[in-house]
């Protein structure tokens, strides 16, 4: 009864709240999430769009005037706690949204760079973030900004104030629960607008699950675990049952099979589907877990009206070498012998770039995008890869001493072929630009058992570079033959997503600390800039007033120099930082 | 001036740093005020902020110190993490808010208090930062600002200092636990005291943002609001509180929902007695 009262006050303190804005200024609405992608004036969405193709056909920085591309301001995140800054920026109406490591966030003033406010989260202590304490962005609808925090919980402001408006739990962060994604905004015709969001703790037995809530009020609408044996919900009553239990899972390891989708979604509005990547399997030793596993290391395609899973697919069903399935699934369609497919690509952790039907599922074509693969040794025809069991580390119960399994070495690296850092499509070129890293590991199986909030992977490793001169690869992909087109190496592995724009322009940004734009046709770097500290965030551009601005996020950080290995080598050097940049071409330049 | 004469003759050597903080505070916000084209009544305790506390948190024209507002305070505070403050303005009728700062203290505004069915009588603790004069608004319906104020000395560094909490691994897990009690005066006035465990982070210590209960609103079982409170960062780790409501002689069922600036939610029922005529 109280908390009944005390809702409705809140509820409308927040319509009155509403009605007020609508007056004074556009808000935004589900249908300029939608269609974010064609209006260049502001970014409402992770993914320059839902489709997350991360194009924008804005054109007035091109090929020949991008070389007088210079810093309009830099905004410093300030504080001791500059760790690894993967965040991709919002803007509305001349306001960057922007979050940072330890679940902070701010609101800038795109005119003059300056503050308008800065959102703390209180964490509590003995929260476990995996890799690092990132961030990947937010989301805005109306008059709110929502983004998670690292203690499992999702958080809605006040647009204008920061202030919260309210606070949900995605998880129990004690049991290994965590959020470091964007959250994806969906138009439902049942519920109205819905803000879906993943959990990350695979690395802690936790159970994988995409969650809806309404965006007025934070209430679930509906769950789907993404993990077979466990129920789902739908207008808080159980709903359907994730596959069948025991079907791909042996006993009761279904129950931490973790399987995060912590990469977030994106959503297709032609399909009205949503596509969520599920991340590796619970323990990382596979001789506990016989089967499949469904669905982890998968795409799972869920309907948003009732958190049902239209159709899954395992990249790498029954994993044994931590390939979660997170990475982004952009929507494309796609032209092949004559017919457009109605297309979706992924390029997985495992090495290998996928092409589906997004309508259904279906396997069209796989192609390596990075090299001498070893795990597999290649995709068939259905899309089921071809393991090649040499290079399964051996089971622990095996060895002498039943506690060490033998070491194999697996390329990809654990950390992937490519890791969480999103590639972008350009409809200009039809071609996918994948930021990419050469590497593989040592890797061995351990015996283990589930400890509430613990680590559970049983397994060892250690990361190894191939080439002496090089890890990470920006790679431009042709999605219809499988083809790379032009690569550009960087000594240190990459870690930050790609831009592409119709000025015929591929940005990304290195460790090393340059924000760099490559000619989308031949990869010829055209510009670099140096921010001072290393790039592992995605760079947006937009128009204001005229002008074509581009902005990146800076912060060395992230998994890469937690894991290290051998790795450590060209990386241990670079200092941390915590800032945006933000580009324009100066006006008396525009046209040289 | 005579403040800091105050200051220097009190405290010892070890204090000088956050001295010197409130020193920045005050010449920051010295270069924020303007001139003042209103009347102030001139101040008891002669503080250097009167007038611009007046300007924030007191507008209007219509601002006279009464003595109907008592504030009751120590001399000097004996722990400046835990300063108890007594308002009283019960005599007063016609109360609208009371606002309640602290000169001196990083953060002045410590917290507003609407006694819609209640006595205009609030206990509380706050933190401060130094030596400090005290005012306490109180607004009346016809938009008189009645003013009470008090002088207490203190030790220095209550705001910049961690919550005493912060040494646990655990303690958001006892977050918003409540203990409270509700009797009867002598005379038969319903009292409630309550108090909340929250470490109330004010932001200003190092590495932790700020983090505080920040709405209190206390309704009776037909949920007519009786009191609301705004709090801020001053006001002490576990906030404890008495207010005395206007319960029926037959006793009732007080409900208090309280939130948190980081939009946790907490709230409990309490039962007053019945009251026996004095």
């Amino acid at each position: 009864m109280l908390k009944k009262s005390f809702l409705l006050t809140a509820g409308s303190i927040a319509l009155s709240a509403g009605l007020f804005s609508i007056s004074v200024s556009a808000d935004v609405g589900i249908d300029d999430i939608v269609a974010d992608q064609a209006s260049s004036d502001d970014i409402v969405s992770y993914g320059l769009g839902p489709r997350g193709q991360r194009f924008s056909p804005l054109s007035t920085i091109n090929k020949s005037n991008v070389k007088n591309l210079f810093p309009v301001w830099s905004f410093s995140f300030g504080g001791e706690k500059q760790r690894g800054q993967e965040s991709q920026p919002l803007i509305k109406d001349g306001v960057m949204y922007v979050t940072g490591s330890y679940s902070r966030m701010w609101a800038i003033d795109i005119a003059t760079g300056e503050e308008l406010w800065q959102y703390d989260a209180r964490l509590p202590e003995g929260i476990l973030p995996c890799c690092d304490v990132v961030n990947r962005g937010a989301a805005i609808l109306g008059d709110k900004v929502f983004f998670g925090t690292l203690d499992a919980k999702i958080v809605a402001l006040d647009a204008k104030t920061g202030n919260v408006v309210w606070r949900k739990t995605i998880g129990d962060f004690e049991a290994g629960y965590s959020y470091t994604a964007a959250p994806l905004i969906v138009p439902t015709e049942a519920h109205g607008p819905l803000i879906l969001t993943g959990n990350s703790g695979g690395e802690f037995g936790i159970v994988g699950e995409v969650q809806a809530r309404s965006p007025e009020t934070g209430d679930i609408v509906w769950t789907r675990p993404v993990i077979e044996g466990h129920m789902g919900t739908l207008n808080g009553e159980e709903s359907t049952m994730t596959g069948a239990k025991n079907e791909s899972w042996p006993g009761d390891m279904w129950q931490n099979g973790g399987g995060a989708p912590w990469l977030g979604g994106t959503y297709d509005p032609d399909t009205k589907l949503a596509f969520f990547g599920t991340g590796n399997p619970a323990p990382w030793n596979s001789y506990l877990r016989p089967g499949d596993n469904k669905w982890t290391s998968a795409r799972v395609a869920i309907d948003p009206e009732n958190g049902e899973i239209v159709w899954g697919f395992q990249t790498t069903p029954h994993d044994g070498w931590d390939y979660d399935g997170v990475n982004e699934f952009v929507s494309f369609d796609m032209e092949k012998d004559g017919e457009t497919i109605k297309a979706g690509a992924t390029a997985d952790r495992n090495g290998f770039f996928y092409v589906l039907d997004r309508t259904n599922g279906e396997f069209v074509s796989a192609a390596p995008f990075v090299q001498n693969i070893s795990w597999a040794k290649g995709i068939d025809e259905t899309g089921r890869p071809i393991f090649d069991d040499a290079n399964r580390p051996g089971d622990p119960v095996e060895s002498a001493d039943g506690k060490k399994g033998k070491s194999i070495f697996a390329v990809p690296s654990f950390l992937g072929g490519k890791n969480w850092m999103p590639m972008a499509y350009s409809q200009q070129t039809e071609m996918f630009y994948i930021p990419s890293n050469e590497w593989g590991m040592d890797l061995w199986n351990e015996p283990v058992t589930y400890k509430k909030g613990a680590a559970y992977l049983g397994a060892g490793f250690t990361i190894k570079p191939i080439f002496d001169d090089y890890i990470g690869s920006l790679k431009a992909m042709d999605p219809a033959t499988g083809e790379i087109r032009w690569e550009y190496k960087n000594k240190a592995p990459l870690w930050g997503g790609v831009l592409t724009t119709g000025g015929g322009l591929v940005f990304t940004g290195t460790p090393e600390g340059f924000l760099k734009a490559f000619d989308a046709e031949t990869g010829e770097e055209l510009w670099k800039f140096q921010t001072g500290t290393g790039i592992v965030s995605s760079p947006i551009t937009w128009e204001q007033d005229g002008e074509q601005w581009v902005a990146i996020v800076t912060g060395w950080g992230g998994a890469v120099p937690l894991w290290g290995g051998e790795v450590a080598k060209v990386v241990s050097y670079l200092n941390q930082g915590g800032s945006v940049w933000a580009f324009k071409v100066p006006e008396q330049l525009a046209n040289r | 001036m005579n403040t800091m004469t105050i200051v220097g003759k009190t405290f010892s050597k070890r204090l000088m740093l956050p001295v010197i903080t409130s020193i920045v505070c005050v010449l920051t916000t010295g270069l924020m005020s303007f001139a003042h084209a209103r009347d102030l009544p001139p101040d008891p305790y002669e503080s250097v902020m009167w007038e611009n506390m007046a300007e924030r948190f007191f507008p209007g024209d219509k601002v006279i110190f009464d003595e109907r507002v008592k504030v009751i305070a120590p001399q000097s505070a004996e722990d400046q993490f835990h300063v108890p403050l007594t308002i009283d303005a019960s005599e007063i009728s016609d109360v609208v808010e009371v606002v309640a700062v602290a000169d001196l203290n990083p953060i002045p505004h410590i917290l507003t208090f609407r006694p819609k069915k209640a006595h205009a009588f609030l206990g509380f603790r706050l933190k401060l930062q130094q030596a400090t004069a005290i005012h306490v608004g109180v607004r009346t319906k016809d938009d008189v600002w009645h003013i009470g104020a008090a002088y207490i000395d203190a030790a220095g560094g209550g705001c910049t200092a961690p919550a005493a909490v912060h040494g646990t691994v655990n303690w958001m897990s006892t977050l918003g636990q409540t203990r409270a009690l509700a009797r009867r005066d002598a005379n038969g006035d319903a009292r409630m005291t309550l108090r909340m465990r929250h470490p109330m982070d004010t932001g200003l210590a190092s590495g932790i943002p700020a983090f505080f209960m920040n709405t209190i609103t206390v309704r009776d079982q037909n949920q007519e609001v009786l009191a609301e409170l705004e709090l801020f960062e001053p006001v002490s780790e576990n906030p404890t509180l008495t207010i005395k409501p206007f319960v029926s002689k037959n006793g009732g069922l007080l409900e208090v929902a309280a939130r948190d600036n980081e939009g946790h939610e907490f709230g409990f029922g309490l039962s007053v007695p019945a009251g026996i005529d004095p």
